[in-house]
């Protein structure tokens, strides 16, 4: 199928990878997923929906495909008529090359966006049974490798890019330094816990900035805390369940430690999901805090009048964050901001629930083998921003920013992705 | 034997009258008309031959059906021009003499006389059911029919086991065909089957000396070869949809199709619609009663009279109720299995 | 025993004990396995509002219909055509109100006031054709298109023969040609005898299923204040 050889993790014989491909996928499973697998009629719309399928055309990337030997597996192991299916041989057992093969469908081809779960005529979640598919590839060990690296890096240092809290403490000292502004650092008691993700401690250090001082502009009692900063979960994103356990579980422990009310999440896309949707199961009970992201923190205090915006006269569209917007329901927060800046919104199309999703999401970006194709995906975005003639591409996840940024310089195309935080950051009056 | 013609004369039919009757003959035994005169021919010089009717578990109907009239007909003309040299209903003779009779025609005609039966033959306990003169049916028709040049079976019950052979068919009735394997056996069902076609059958037999087309029940398809459903003259409201939904509302009295009031019409082969009953009077349909499918093998155990043609037999609410608590357990039973074998992988974490 | 008697007797009578037996089964397997419970806060607390995605994804966005249109109406009218025949053709309906009256003990006249209505057969002869024809047009779509060529399995052929099978034989039974009408009757129920066979084993089960991974999805999504 493809000429992409499989990254493979640890030393184990074929069988056992197949096996524990298995239980990973099975152990989490239930209801909800099966109803989804027993109801594929395939119709192959999902394909329509899917932007890796749309800039190739290759039926290989029909989202419902990607899980494949999943939903065989689930048939043969865990379905009504399973010991049918075992005892007939009507379906066969997953093999270890067929897991292989399916990797780079799997993490390559897949950012998670969910724009096929909206197309699907039946209804099935495809997106999320991704995310329950790549727990049997975490634990079966066939995780793509810089992805895998990352989280393993995220669980042992505390952060997939090096900023530990080691790191994390030096750059915060720097910045408040830098900049003359007080940015609180493990206080021990506070009513808000800011987290950032580590593409904005190592690289988009503005965000960190900007944060600090719409909190003070606001009059937020907040503060960040070294045993819980990282919002990034690449547990989740490779597929790790224990490691997504991990990495949620610190920021949950720091709020609950500090005793925050309100947690507020970075400028990033999974982190929400990760938190705000799945961060009470992996707790095992409701969270004692409320999980914004940030965006939603800056459209409450628009509406509540705390925050109070220099109008900026340009033209904006804005590109939804997948896990934001369509996934998260976020969709209207950074648009009521953006209307609290006074900008003009142009939106492109299509647009919010149905936007086309930047192609770097979901791990993505960090596949090296997965470039080439996520270019062809990122011309979508190019032409959707071009179309509107709008002035300012604003997006409010640095993951997709990144993403931007290297397409931007891949095309040498002539708009750079902003940020909503750093834009409303830098049209604050101050008093 | 004398002739067929010469005993015509000699009861004084005219030979206008006789060729009368093999025109309306010809075309009801569907010959082209152009036949006529090779029918009267043949029907002319045929021999007039022995006929043995044997009655077995019949009601007597077919032979009702054969002899209703009230004024000369092509049916009794037939009777009259056959040696009907054994009838339960219609001989003068009982008892030893009419045997006797029996076994006289049998041995004078042996090989050629015609063997007419109606009414099934039961078969168990050793065919003790049905017997006369000590002999049980089986019997007598076996040994009937040795020296039959063909047997006849009249009505439903002798050609498809009828009445008797309904559930739970207590007497093991059986049909002629079941029993006389050896001998050509013409079914000519109907309960009763309709005079015109039993005499039409017999004409036939006495003009070619062969038994007619048959179906693959053993029926002449001259007139057995179509549905009373093609032929019937309330079609066009069975197309347009129009149905009758009880026996006297305005459907019913505008004459609609009788569908829905249980008309096997379309299944039924028979001459019915077309021929009709009574020299041409009437049949069901038009007297606003759905066939019953008389003609038809097991009519009596397909189900409702009164109930549509598409209600099949699809069980009971008793046998879904029973299929509704296996499908529930079979389900109940699978996730629980699931959920186990869930288990056993957490646990070997 | 001939092919009519069968099929009007022991064929219909296991058809619907196999067809009931075997749905039952499916759903429950599915719908008694273990549910998660979500803890999260959720944006909406009125989630069962989500059901709607039940009736809202009969039909894609705008956005999405682009490559989807020609499967979406060819998929409607296929339906639509044998929804009609099966459901407004008097023989079909008295089969189906004897299966109630014996099962739940009404018919439809005594729920809902007024007879089940019901078309000339002229009138379901043309739905039938038209259902037929969109039948066709999608399996050549589904060898012609790469991407449901791939998905493609057995499932996929064999239901779409057991479902053209009965509406092609009640045409020919209809129109009395090919072979005496009691052998194209009792072919058309062994047809739907079979339909009923392979429904609870394979797509066909999405006349069900459609209504709960819809309804799955709808309460999830409506829950976070997703796009539905």
């Amino acid at each position: 199928m493809s000429a992409i050889v499989a990254d493979r993790q640890g030393e184990m014989p074929d069988a056992e990878r197949v096996a524990k491909a298995t239980q990973g996928f099975l152990r989490d499973f239930g209801r909800t997923a099966a109803i989804y697998m027993e109801s594929c009629i395939h119709c192959g719309m999902c394909a329509e929906a899917c932007h890796f399928y749309e800039v190739t055309g290759d039926p290989k990337y029909t989202p419902i495909w990607k899980i494949e030997p999943f939903k065989q597996a689930y048939k043969r192991e865990y379905g009504p008529f399973a010991p049918f299916y075992r005892m007939l041989g009507l379906k066969r057992e997953v093999t270890e090359p067929q897991l292989e093969e399916w990797q780079h469908l799997l993490y390559d081809s897949c950012t998670v966006c969910g724009r096929c779960s909206l197309m699907c005529p039946m209804g099935i979640d495809i997106a999320g049974l991704i995310s329950d598919a790549r727990h049997g590839m975490a634990r079966a060990g066939l995780v793509p490798k810089e992805l895998g690296e990352a989280a393993e890096r995220g669980e042992r240092e505390g952060s997939p890019l090096g900023a530990t809290p080691k790191v994390f403490k030096e750059r915060i000292a720097w910045l408040a330094d830098e900049h003359e502004i007080q940015i609180p650092l493990d206080r021990g008691k506070a009513e808000v816990l800011c987290t950032l993700s580590s593409i904005e401690i190592m690289k988009y250090t503005a965000s960190i900035v900007a944060m600090a001082r719409i909190m003070k502009h606001v009059g937020a009692d907040w503060t960040f805390r070294t045993d819980g900063y990282e919002a990034t979960n690449f547990g989740l994103l490779s597929g790790n369940a224990q490691w997504q356990k991990d990495m949620s579980m610190k920021l949950i422990d720091a709020a609950i430690a500090c005793g925050a009310k309100t947690l507020v999440l970075p400028e990033c896309g999974h982190a929400y999901g990760a938190l705000r949707w799945m961060g009470a199961n992996m707790y095992g009970k409701p969270l004692p805090f409320r999980v914004l992201h940030i965006s939603e923190f800056l459209a409450e205090s628009a509406r509540s009048g705390k925050l109070r915006l220099k109008k900026l006269a340009k033209s904006a569209t804005f590109h939804d964050p997948c896990q934001i917007s369509r996934r998260g329901g976020a969709v209207e927060a950074p648009r009521e901001v953006l209307a609290a800046l006074g900008v003009e919104l142009k939106e492109m199309f299509p647009t919010k629930g149905t936007n086309w999703c930047c192609g770097g999401g979901g791990g993505v970006v960090a596949i090296r083998r997965a470039d080439a194709l996520r270019y062809k995906v990122f011309k979508l975005k190019m032409d959707q921003i071009d179309d509107t003639g709008a002035e300012l591409p604003v997006t409010s996840c640095s993951n997709c920013r990144q993403t931007f940024d290297d397409g931007q310089a891949h095309f040498k195309w002539d708009k750079s992705m902003n940020s909503l935080l750093e834009l409303v950051a830098d049209n604050l009056i101050e008093a | 034997m004398t002739t067929l013609g010469d005993s015509l004369l000699a009861s004084g039919v005219s030979r206008r009258a006789f060729l009368k009757f093999c025109t309306a003959l010809t075309s009801l035994m569907a010959l082209p008309p152009g036949m006529a005169p090779a029918v009267a021919q043949a029907l002319a010089r045929a021999k007039r031959p022995s006929v043995i009717w044997l009655s077995f578990q019949e009601c007597t109907g077919c032979t009702e059906s054969l002899t209703r009239s009230t004024s000369p007909t092509l049916e009794n003309l037939i009777l009259d021009l056959v040696s009907l040299d054994y009838h339960h209903t219609l001989q003068a003779a009982s008892g030893f003499a009419a045997e006797a009779a029996r076994e006289h025609a049998m041995k004078e005609f042996d090989g050629k006389y015609l063997l007419l039966v109606d009414g099934s033959i039961p078969t168990s306990d050793g065919g003790i059911y049905g017997t006369w003169g000590g002999e049980s049916f089986v019997d007598i028709l076996q040994q009937s029919a040795k020296g039959a040049a063909a047997v006849v079976a009249i009505g439903s019950c002798a050609s498809f086991g009828g009445l008797p052979k309904a559930n739970p068919n207590p007497t093991g009735a059986r049909p002629v065909s079941d029993l006389v394997k050896d001998k050509p056996v013409i079914n000519v069902p109907g309960c009763p089957p309709i005079a015109v076609v039993m005499t039409g059958v017999l004409a036939h037999y006495l003009t070619f000396g062969r038994i007619p087309e048959l179906d693959a029940q053993g029926r002449p398809l001259a007139f057995y070869g179509e549905t009373i459903h093609d032929r019937c003259y309330r079609r066009p409201f069975y197309d347009q949809g129009k149905f009758a939904k009880t026996f006297d509302d305005e459907g019913a009295r505008s004459g609609w199709c009788l569908y829905e009031l249980g008309c096997k019409g379309p299944i039924t082969h028979n001459a019915c619609a077309t021929v009709k009953w009574n020299a041409g009077t009437s049949f069901p349909i038009q007297s606003g009663h759905g066939c019953l499918g008389c003609s038809e093998p097991d009519f009596w155990d397909k189900g409702s009279f009164y109930k549509a043609l598409s209600t099949a037999e699809w069980g009971d609410a008793k046998t879904l109720g029973v299929a509704a608590a296996v499908g529930v357990a079979a389900g109940a039973a699978a996730a629980y299995l699931g959920r186990r074998r869930q288990d056993r992988i957490g646990k070997e974490d | 025993m001939d092919l009519l008697t069968f099929a009007r007797g022991p064929g219909m009578h296991w058809a619907t004990t196999v067809f009931v037996i075997g749905v039952l089964w499916r759903l429950l397997g599915m719908l008694l396995l273990r549910g998660r419970k979500d803890l999260s806060e959720p944006r909406s607390t009125a989630a069962w509002k989500g059901l709607r995605l039940i009736g809202l994804r009969s039909w894609p966005r705008k956005e999405f219909l682009g490559g989807t249109a020609f499967g979406e109406i060819m998929g409607y009218t296929f339906h639509i055509g044998f929804l009609v025949a099966l459901f407004f053709y008097l023989p079909h309906i008295l089969f189906f109100e004897d299966i109630a009256k014996s099962v739940i003990g009404v018919n439809f006249k005594r729920v809902f006031g007024f007879a089940w209505p019901y078309l000339p057969g002229g009138a379901i002869y043309f739905f039938s054709a038209v259902s037929l024809a969109a039948l066709i047009a999608v399996l050549v779509h589904r060898i012609a298109s790469p991407v449901k060529r791939m998905l493609s399995n057995f499932d996929d052929y064999f239901s779409w023969f057991v479902t053209i099978a009965p509406i092609a034989t009640g045409m020919l039974a209809y129109s009395h040609y090919g072979a005496p009408y009691p052998t194209l009757l009792g072919l058309h129920l062994v047809s739907v005898e079979l339909l009923m066979l392979w429904f609870p084993f394979g797509k066909l089960m999405h006349a069900f299923t459609m209504f709960l991974a819809r309804g799955v999805q709808g309460v999830d999504f409506e829950r976070k204040g997703a796009s539905l």
